[in-house]
């Protein structure tokens, strides 16, 4: 009975989103994941075009998956990258971590690890910087990389040959398929 | 041992005896005159004899002997056989006057002469009976063979003509009842084998009255009325078939305990049948159907015809009331009649339960119902439109409740309660109505737009209407669920005041509502600027507002409320109170004469075209403006002869849209939002199930949808091709 009339009442109250996504659980952090949740509603209500992130799963709003489609009139029109974020503790004032999840050939990206080579990731970083910024700041250093710094030398060399560098570049791409997730 | 002479004597005494006995006829043949002489008297005794022979003058003392005689000779199995075997052949005369009789009640048709034949069968009987002093044997072998044979030789009809014998008795009074008759019944057997047919025609006598007598009276209860007509007309016929032989009063009653309390429940089904026939317009006449109510309480504690009833109730609802036809206002009202009728007739709610679930199912459907119940719940109560009764005490909104086992007076769920029957307490009526739906959110959101709605009509400063009901409606919802409510209603007077200190600072003529954003429902937006004067007006106002409020910003919704104008034209004077836009355009035509419909939208800003022209048209109609080829309107400087000139004056054209943008589109614009949240998980996801996508929708803030919800939506994606779905995981589909 008792059974009976506890599935029949009302579902209990969803619970609220603040309080599902807090992480850790301190001050700090309920400020970082309200920070968090901004900008994903921001990020969610523009429309940027070609990019994209979303919290990996319900339980961590810390660690994103990110989706950058190669700019048009570059050597990545047309291709699709996916990219990992994960936010420190004390976010926003330390930038996140971000690699690309897709082999990405280019002459500021790690072929193996994906690590990202990007100023405003590291040195640069400011507290006014948000994932939608970071995204975008990405994409464009698809068609405009930094070739002093590379991480990627063989890319970095032959930038300037654009056919060397489709070949290179179209034996590392792994087009996105519904295999994903 | 004994001697000779001895054993001669007793032999001398033994032939003495047999010689007298046998009258010195030689060998036993005078033994046998004897016991024949005996059987004749004992047979021409018992011959059926024509009813019109005179009786044979028999000396009783001889028959007894006679029969003595047979007894002691074991001839009675005998003489038993020859009596039936001489019915048999006399039955012949029984089978005429049937027949006779017969071909006359076919003739006439008159139960009457249904009667004679049947006092004309018990003059039969009464001929032939051997008569009780012979014995049990005897009778009942001529009973049993009367019998069988009247009932052989009664043609079928006869049944028919019975049954109207009986109906015909049901009229008479207690004096003119011939009980004769009644006494033949019995005696034919009659009685007996046509017991059903018996009852039948009471039955239909009771059916007839009950259905002459209640149909559609429900304004008195009938049941104890019934009962006194039962007791007066029923009764003392029943005492005729079902209380023969007794002699005193208790025996009588005792008699008919059994029937007369099977003819009590034929009484309460009837009614049951008929109230259940009537249920719905019962429930359409409640309160006047109260007594009609209360019967059917009754007949159902004694009839078990709850199922029967429940099944009607519903059959009449989904044919009569649940349909598209109907109106929202009508359910409701029918609902809450349904609810406070069936909480008569059975306090627990199981039927309650098992009726209004196809209800409240389709009501959720109804896109109008929460609006419709919060209309109600803050209507006036003079317009007629509330569902609540006045008298019925203010209380705050039920929660379903568990069963508290420590209750003394705990009583377990009725039996036929079904397995998701929740036993609620008798809560009332807006409760129940509220419970229609899963969460009360939805009504306090729909509250805030009526609010926001009625709040924005008032136009003479009167909020006292309105907090009373928001008083009210937190006493059923809570306080906090009514505080955006309340905000609502002090940024009505907050209005008035700041207006008033604007008003002492700089003199203007513009009377802002102030409202505040966050707490109110969205208002219909639009980007309409307004020109010329109208525009220095607000911004001289804003300016006051901010010195006023230094850390608040005024944010115009211009295209809300009216403008009273004067528009000073060459020949004459024309005062008009109308919206905003209409005065926006007007103010333009101060500029230059002419216009087209698309330089003046330009100038205002965002306006459909049709609004626009709508808006022209009005002046048009006023007699302002004039329409030109090619869409231009033209102001008229001095009145238009030929045009018609309308009477100049005031006139009011308030437009009839509403305001407030309602919970729907509320909710529309909030799915758009969900949809981008959608789209983001399953670009950066991949493809999820649902179960997913709705955990990652709590991202989304406000996110209150349920899995159906939800999947409804996705499904209404599908269809447009944005996303597909393989074996549960849902995916964006990428051209």
């Amino acid at each position: 009975m008792e059974q009976i009339t506890s599935s029949l009442a009302p579902p209990p109250p969803r619970p609220s989103a603040k309080a599902a996504v807090a992480g850790p659980g301190s001050d700090s952090v309920g400020s970082v994941t309200k920070r968090l949740s901004n900008e994903l509603m921001t990020l969610m209500m523009s429309s940027s075009p070609g990019i994209s992130a979303f919290p990996k799963s319900d339980a961590n709003l810390f660690e994103w998956a990110g989706t950058i489609e190669g700019p048009a009139g570059t050597y990545y029109a047309g291709m699709t990258f996916k990219i990992s974020i994960s936010f420190p503790p004390n976010y926003p004032y330390v930038a996140p971590v971000i690699k690309f999840d897709s082999p990405c050939f280019h002459p500021n990206v790690d072929i193996v690890s994906g690590s990202i080579c990007l100023d405003i990731l590291q040195d640069k970083w400011s507290a006014v910087y948000s994932v939608q910024t970071i995204l975008i700041s990405l994409q464009s250093l698809l068609g405009e990389p930094n070739n002093a710094s590379p991480l990627n030398p063989d890319a970095s060399n032959i930038w300037d040959s654009p056919e060397a560098f489709k070949v290179q570049l179209a034996r590392y791409y792994r087009p996105l398929n519904d295999e994903s997730a | 041992m004994a001697s000779d002479a001895l054993r001669n004597q007793v032999a001398t005494k033994w032939q003495e005896s047999f010689n007298r006995l046998n009258r010195g006829s030689p060998g036993i043949s005078g033994l046998m005159l004897f016991s024949e002489q005996a059987w004749t008297v004992a047979s021409a005794f018992l011959y059926p004899r024509d009813l019109g022979e005179p009786p044979k003058d028999f000396n009783n003392q001889k028959i007894r002997t006679a029969f003595d005689v047979l007894m002691q000779c074991r001839m009675l199995p005998m003489l038993l056989e020859s009596f039936v075997e001489d019915m048999r052949k006399r039955q012949h005369l029984i089978t005429r006057d049937v027949e006779e009789y017969m071909a006359q009640y076919e003739a006439t048709n008159s139960p009457s002469t249904i009667a004679s034949l049947i006092l004309r069968l018990a003059d039969w009987y009464a001929t032939w009976a051997p008569g009780g002093e012979l014995g049990h044997t005897i009778s009942a072998a001529f009973v049993t063979a009367f019998q069988t044979h009247i009932f052989s030789v009664l043609p079928p009809a006869f049944a028919g003509g019975f049954k109207r014998l009986i109906a015909s008795t049901l009229e008479l009074s207690t004096e003119a009842q011939d009980s004769r008759l009644w006494t033949a019944f019995e005696v034919l057997g009659l009685a007996d084998r046509y017991e059903a047919l018996i009852a039948s025609v009471c039955y239909e006598h009771i059916e007839e009255h009950v259905l002459a007598t209640c149909k559609g009276k429900w304004d008195e209860p009938m049941l104890p009325t019934l009962r006194e007509w039962m007791a007066d007309n029923v009764l003392p016929w029943m005492l005729l078939p079902y209380a023969r032989g007794a002699k005193t009063t208790d025996e009588a009653k005792t008699m008919l305990q059994g029937v007369g309390s099977r003819f009590d429940f034929h009484v309460c089904k009837t009614l049951c049948d008929l109230r259940t026939q009537e249920v719905f317009d019962i429930v359409i006449d409640y309160p006047d159907s109260t007594p009609a109510l209360q019967d059917l309480k009754e007949c159902l504690q004694r009839v078990d015809q709850r199922a029967q009833l429940v099944q009607a109730i519903r059959k009449a609802n989904k044919r009569r009331l649940l349909h598209p036809g109907a109106d929202t206002k009508d359910i409701l009202t029918q609902y809450v009649s349904i609810i406070r009728c069936l909480r008569i007739i059975d306090p627990p709610g199981v039927l309650l339960f098992k009726v209004a679930d196809p209800i409240r199912r389709y009501l959720r459907e109804r896109p109008d119902t929460i609006r419709s119940i919060v209309a109600s719940l803050v209507a006036d109560s003079e317009s007629g439109d509330s569902l609540v009764d006045e008298n019925e005490p203010i209380q705050p909104l039920s929660v379903a409740q568990i069963d508290d086992y420590m209750d003394p007076n705990w009583e377990p769920e009725p039996i036929d309660a079904g397995p998701e029957f929740r036993t609620n307490k008798p809560s009332d009526v807006i409760s129940t109505l509220v419970s229609i739906y899963d969460s009360k959110d939805l009504f306090i959101k729909e509250l805030q737009v009526l609010l926001a709605q009625r709040l924005l009509a008032v136009t003479d400063g009167d909020y006292e209407k309105e907090r009373r009901n928001i008083e009210i409606l937190k006493i059923r919802f809570g306080e906090a669920p009514l505080q955006v409510c309340e905000v609502m209603l002090r940024d009505m007077t907050d209005s008035r005041r700041i207006d008033q200190h604007v008003k002492t600072q700089q003199p203007s003529i513009l009377h802002p509502t102030i409202i505040s954003r966050h707490f109110w429902p969205q208002l219909q937006s639009s980007k309409i600027v307004m020109p010329g004067q109208l525009r220095s007006i607000q911004e001289s106002y804003s300016k006051e507002y901010t010195l006023f409020k230094p850390d608040k910003k005024l944010r115009w919704l211009s295209h809300l409320g009216t403008v009273n104008l004067d528009i000073q034209l060459q020949d004459r004077t024309i005062t008009a109170d109308v919206p905003p836009l209409e005065a926006a355009f007007i103010e333009l035509f101060s500029e230059k004469d002419s216009w087209s419909v698309e330089e003046l939208i330009s100038r205002v800003g965002a306006v459909e075209r049709g609004v626009a022209v709508k808006a022209l048209l009005t002046w048009v109609d006023l007699g302002v403006l004039k329409e030109e080829e090619g869409h231009t309107f033209r102001l008229l400087e001095t009145a238009d002869s030929s045009g018609g000139l309308r009477p100049s004056g005031s006139r009011t054209i308030i437009d009839e849209q509403p305001t407030v943008v309602t919970v729907q589109q509320q909710q529309a614009e909030q799915m758009r939002v969900y949809w981008k949240f959608i789209e983001g998980m399953l670009t950066n996801l991949g493809s999820l199930p649902l179960d997913r996508i709705q955990t990652m929708l709590k991202f989304a803030q406000g996110y209150d949808r349920t899995v159906d919800q939800l999947a409804g939506f996705m499904e209404a994606a599908r269809r447009e091709g944005l996303v597909t779905v393989r074996e549960g995981l849902w995916r964006l589909n990428r051209g």
